[in-house]
């Protein structure tokens, strides 16, 4: 029999404000001491009451959009109740009944479309680090402000899995509401799936794998799984539903807790937080300078840049929004020096938030089309923009400074030939060539290049060669 | 909603509290006599009416993303918990 897997997928993204979702301390605990970046409100000490951070809310706005959401005008915060200690409120402030952003979708580069069926705005919990007879608690990222982004169970392959959370990584970074930093948690993964024969309206008992970080760890998760419950259904045997964890260096999914007990949060309203009332013309405010998403980049580029070079450039916002201000006819051009001299520098993470300015790149692309630079000049002249010695002082003058500019003024080149030719060292090379011995060319081309100290355009030199010689 | 000594004995094992049975039984019997109380209110009838989350009705209480100074520092937060260890909380092992 064939099995139809069925995936759903939970992500947690952390947003890159300032301060935490319930209180005015530093959220960005990234490099410092534990328990350095926390308030009063995080240790849930008696009395203290969560002040609710504005930033958070025009961030999911901002997500929301990213998604196609619908924005709900009304929502609000419920208590969500367990005993354990990366929670000293034992609850975490969360929106169950009425979340701000509700249904929408997220359209994968194949096509695909998977449905969002809310997302909603939550406290991140603390830290537990484990040791023989203890744990160790740190608090930094308590109340950590996230966004829960739940799928509908649209997807159907490990494939489309994997592209529909690098997808929502790539939506959450245009949309500018997190640092994206995958390695550091900020955005992780939960993945239900589960196994129905080929036709059957229900679907099978789903497994979740939780906290993965990574879209490459997704991928093989769910492949996993697929598998693993394939041969179990095979075998004539039940699924259990069940909470995984993934171990990466094993590849396998591991028993992680028991549900012999189901959940009980006992849920109620947070009756410290007024619910949130957000307006139409609140929500067109914050959106008047919503950037770009990649589908929209996708649309315009698609038929200039070629797939494959989009799709890797499309993991950079900055260098989209870069080659959104280029010239259409320079932009295959910058492209590429983005994709393959760019992005295989070591350090080209610190130069992409200090990118050239598109003058210095139109006309970079602009002297590269009137071959006033090869190919290689062109090369170095587009690093030297990210010199701090050489940038500012435009293209041109850094590519004169460099000595790169190609002479293609024929007559030029024609005088500089009659030099070369006129040299006794040439002579027999002369010969040669009219005798028949065509590779002897390179040779002359050579002589001119070194005469020319470099700046001669090759190909307009052997052109001149052939004329004089024949 | 019925409360019976298997409600309390499920409530306090899902905040961790260890209680004897005298005290589930006084904690039954208070628990039934405060929801009896309560349901008073259900002779209301309350059809069509919007749940009440807050009694304030105020919306919209927000505050600009500005990192201020905190009324207690790290080593007087970490000082009131019961054990620390390398500026961070000491408890028993969880899994």
């Amino acid at each position: 029999m064939k099995y139809i897997p069925t995936i759903g997928i939970e992500c947690h993204v952390q947003l890159s404000t300032k301060t935490k979702l319930f209180s005015e301390v530093d959220n960005d605990a990234r490099g410092k001491e534990p328990n350095s970046c926390v308030s009063p409100v995080c240790y849930a000490l008696p009395g203290m009451l969560p002040r609710l951070n504005g930033k958070a809310i025009r961030y999911a706005i901002r997500a929301g959009k990213a998604m196609n959401c619908e924005i709900n005008a009304s929502s609000r915060f419920d208590r969500k109740h367990y005993f354990y200690p990366d929670s000293p409120k034992g609850y975490q402030i969360t929106q169950f009944y009425h979340p701000i952003i509700g249904a929408g979708y997220v359209e994968l580069p194949s096509g695909t479309r998977v449905r969002i069926h809310h997302a909603h705005l939550e406290g991140d919990a603390g830290k537990l680090t484990h040791f023989d007879t203890y744990s160790l608690v740190d608090l930094n990222r308590v109340d950590t402000p996230l966004i829960e982004i739940v799928s509908e169970p649209d997807i159907h392959s490990a494939k489309d899995a994997h592209d529909y959370c690098k997808e929502l990584w790539r939506l959450m970074r245009y949309a500018g509401v997190t640092y994206g930093d995958l390695y550091n948690g900020n955005m992780r993964f939960d993945i239900n799936t589960s196994l129905a024969p080929e036709g059957a309206d229900a679907l099978g008992t789903r497994t979740e794998v939780k906290n993965l970080n990574s879209f490459r760890s997704v991928e093989r998760a769910v492949e996993y799984e697929i598998k693993r419950q394939t041969k179990l259904l095979e075998a004539g045997e039940k699924v259990l539903q069940q909470t995984l964890g993934w171990n990466d260096a094993a590849g396998v999914t591991t028993g992680q807790r028991s549900k012999e007990e189901a959940k009980d949060y006992r849920y109620m309203p947070e009756p410290d937080l007024p619910p949130i009332r957000l307006s139409a013309e609140f929500i067109a405010e914050e959106l008047a300078d919503f950037p770009l998403m990649p589908n929209d980049y996708r649309e315009r580029f698609g038929g200039t840049i070629a797939a494959d070079v989009l799709e890797v450039l499309l993991d950079y916002p900055e260098l989209m929004c870069k080659l959104g201000e280029i010239d259409e006819a320079n932009v295959v051009l910058v492209s590429n020096l983005f994709s393959s001299v760019l992005l295989a520098e070591e350090k080209s993470a610190e130069y992409l938030n200090d990118l050239p300015s598109a003058a210095d790149l139109n006309q970079l692309a602009e002297m590269n089309a009137r071959k006033e630079l090869s190919s290689t000049a062109t090369k170095e002249v587009f690093m030297k923009l990210f010199d701090p010695q050489m940038k500012g002082r435009g293209t041109e003058q850094i590519a004169k400074e460099l000595g790169l500019i190609q002479e293609n003024d024929l007559s030029a080149l024609a005088a500089i030939v009659d030099v070369v030719l006129a040299k006794p060292e040439t002579k027999k090379a002369q010969d040669d060539f009219r005798a028949g011995e065509e590779k002897v060319i390179g040779f002359l081309v050579g002589q001119v290049m070194k005469e020319s100290h470099g700046k001669a355009n090759p190909s307009a030199v052997q052109e001149i060669l052939r004329k004089k010689l024949s | 909603m019925e409360v019976n000594c298997e409600t309390i004995k499920h409530l306090a094992s899902l905040s961790d509290f260890a209680i004897s049975e005298e005290q589930t039984e006084t904690l039954t019997k208070n628990l039934q006599d405060i929801i009896k109380y309560i349901s008073e209110l259900d002779s209301l009838d309350t059809e069509g009416v919007e749940p009440t989350y807050q009694v304030f009705e105020m919306e919209n209480v927000w505050r600009d993303d500005e990192i201020l100074p905190q009324d207690a520092s790290r080593e007087e937060l970490l000082a009131m918990t019961k054990e620390e260890k390398d500026n961070q909380i000491k408890v028993p092992k969880v899994l």
